[in-house]
């Protein structure tokens, strides 16, 4: 019972509060990768808004070096209500990253009695990326995530950022991606926003299904890691839209239609 | 002191006495379980008195606003943890207060040099069954009641604190008789067992009150109180969070009747 223990350095923080407990410790320094481990990295991800709020897909596959280690990884995470953050790099890190990231979310809710302003969600997984520069550079456990939130109360509401492996945080315009197949879906939605039938931003749900759904698909032309469509064993990205009414995610029933219909 | 035994019971007594005619004035907090979850309810003058501690637990309590306080943080924090480590599945209310709750506050009680907490508290959890919903009330000596200690033991759908064990007899025996299909319901009926409960603590009111007359105090409780609700949602929702706060319209055309 110390639920009267002074309030760490900040109230109503969840990280603060696990360190104290020593439920996640804190990353040795000065080891470095002479192991011959070879670390599973999940790939290719991508997020840009369309004219219901954010949507946000990634493929599912996760590699190992040459290997294929699962074809079914759930790259695209649901942190709350309005928000998703989606992983490429080291799922290992990135699945307690977004583990941790919910319970922040809900224990400050729960402890504080407000939601988390949506700055203040953003600097959370800044935070926890800075966190494991430790590991990154011991070349392990590098993340590389998109994070999506719907603000209700902002005049703009759909938000998209990116952040680079150390945790600086930037905010997407349109569009953003991550992964190895990053440079692909870049250019695929580059030029659909620029010289594409409509900017992004007026693309019903269903054009902007179909659009990540053809972004991945080239992606995955290329470069190996990417699983993009498994036309035989039925595997589809996880599709997934942030907008007022809350979190969607496609299904893929829908999403084998579309890529019937118009990409295959 | 303590060397002698007479003396620390004393001091016990005293303390209970104390404690009692702290919490006397306190307004109840009622949890009602119906097909659709949980409805907490109570009515306060100044301050938020329900509280959502983890995915399907809340909780409402009557006393000092710090040691609620110092409660509440300790229950989000017990049950935050545990989440994060195990999983929302493993945090049960069972075991939080058996194990963590029950222990701790009757050691603080019975150490007569240190502050006693200054709370009785309700806990709910909701499950995915009206059988399996979970009311515990735990009191600041550390006692604890639950609405089912599983077995074969009757269970009731209902869990309430109040200010005095009359008020509660009144709360329990108008939540013991209510017939509830919906939220609408579930308010009238926790609405009247405040009303039957509040009006019993009081004032020296020993039998039980017409309805008429329950109808009456709480219309002129109105002018002073507000009235707070929270549902406890049960499955069905997309998220695995099942607190809400019962919208201002639903509680509106509950209160309408007693205006």
């Amino acid at each position: 019972m110390d639920g009267s223990s002074a309030p760490g350095p900040v109230a109503g923080d969840f990280l603060t509060l696990l360190k104290q407990r020593r439920i996640i410790s804190d990353i040795p320094h000065g080891l470095t990768n002479h192991s011959g481990l070879t670390e599973t990295v999940a790939t290719t991800i991508l997020g840009f808004k369309f004219a219901d709020g954010v949507l946000v897909a990634g493929d599912r596959r996760a590699t190992a070096g040459n290997v294929v280690m699962y074809d079914r990884a759930d790259k695209v995470l649901e942190i709350d209500r309005h928000s998703v953050m989606a992983i490429a790099g080291s799922p290992a890190t990135a699945w307690e990253m977004a583990r941790i990231l919910e319970h922040s979310f809900q224990f400050y809710r729960r402890s504080q009695l407000q939601e988390m302003s949506v700055e203040g969600k953003v600097r959370s997984l800044s935070k926890l990326l800075r966190d494991n520069l430790g590991m990154v550079m011991q070349g392990l456990g590098v993340v590389v995530p998109l994070f999506a939130i719907y603000d209700k109360k902002n005049p703009d509401p759909a938000k998209l950022f990116f952040y680079d492996a150390m945790g600086a945080q930037f905010e997407a315009t349109d569009f953003a991606s991550s992964g190895s197949g990053a440079a692909a879906v870049r250019s695929v939605l580059y030029y659909e926003q620029n010289w594409g039938v409509s900017p992004l931003r007026e693309r019903s749900r269903e054009d902007a299904i179909l659009l990540a759904l053809k972004a991945l698909d080239t992606a995955a032309e290329a470069d190996t890691a990417t699983g993009g469509i498994d036309r035989h064993g039925k595997i589809f990205p996880i599709i997934k839209t942030v907008s007022a009414a809350g979190i969607a995610t496609v299904s893929d029933d829908k999403l084998s239609e579309l890529f019937q219909a118009h990409v295959a | 002191m303590i060397d002698e035994p007479y003396r620390w019971v004393e001091a016990i007594s005293n303390r209970r006495e104390y404690i009692e005619n702290e919490l006397a004035t306190g307004s109840p907090t009622i949890g009602l379980s119906f097909s659709k979850g949980i409805l907490l309810l109570t009515f306060g003058r100044d301050r938020r008195k329900i509280f959502e501690i983890y995915d399907r637990i809340a909780m409402g309590a009557i006393g000092h606003p710090g040691d609620i306080e110092r409660l509440r943080m300790t229950a989000i924090e017990l049950a935050g943890t545990e989440g994060f480590t195990r999983s929302a599945a493993d945090v049960s209310l069972r075991r939080m207060v058996t194990y963590s709750f029950s222990p701790a506050l009757k050691q603080a009680f019975e150490q007569i040099y240190g502050a006693p907490y200054l709370a009785r508290i309700l806990f709910a959890e909701v499950g995915p069954s009206e059988e399996s919903d979970l009311f515990v009330r735990l009191d600041y000596d550390g006692t604890m009641h639950a609405n089912s200690m599983g077995g074969g033991k009757n269970r009731e759908n209902f869990g309430a604190i109040a200010g005095t064990r009359r008020g509660l007899e009144r709360v329990e025996s108008v939540l013991s008789r209510a017939k509830v299909s919906n939220l609408r319901s579930a308010l009238e009926a926790a609405i009247r067992a405040w009303g039957s409960g509040f009006y019993a603590a009081g004032e020296d009111h020993p039998d039980a009150p017409e309805e008429s007359v329950v109808n009456e105090f709480v219309k002129s409780r109105l002018e002073q109180y507000s009235i707070e609700a929270a549902l406890l949602e049960r499955g069905g929702t997309a998220s695995r969070v099942a607190f809400v706060e019962v919208p201002e319209s639903d509680l509106e055309a509950a209160l309408s009747k007693f205006r």
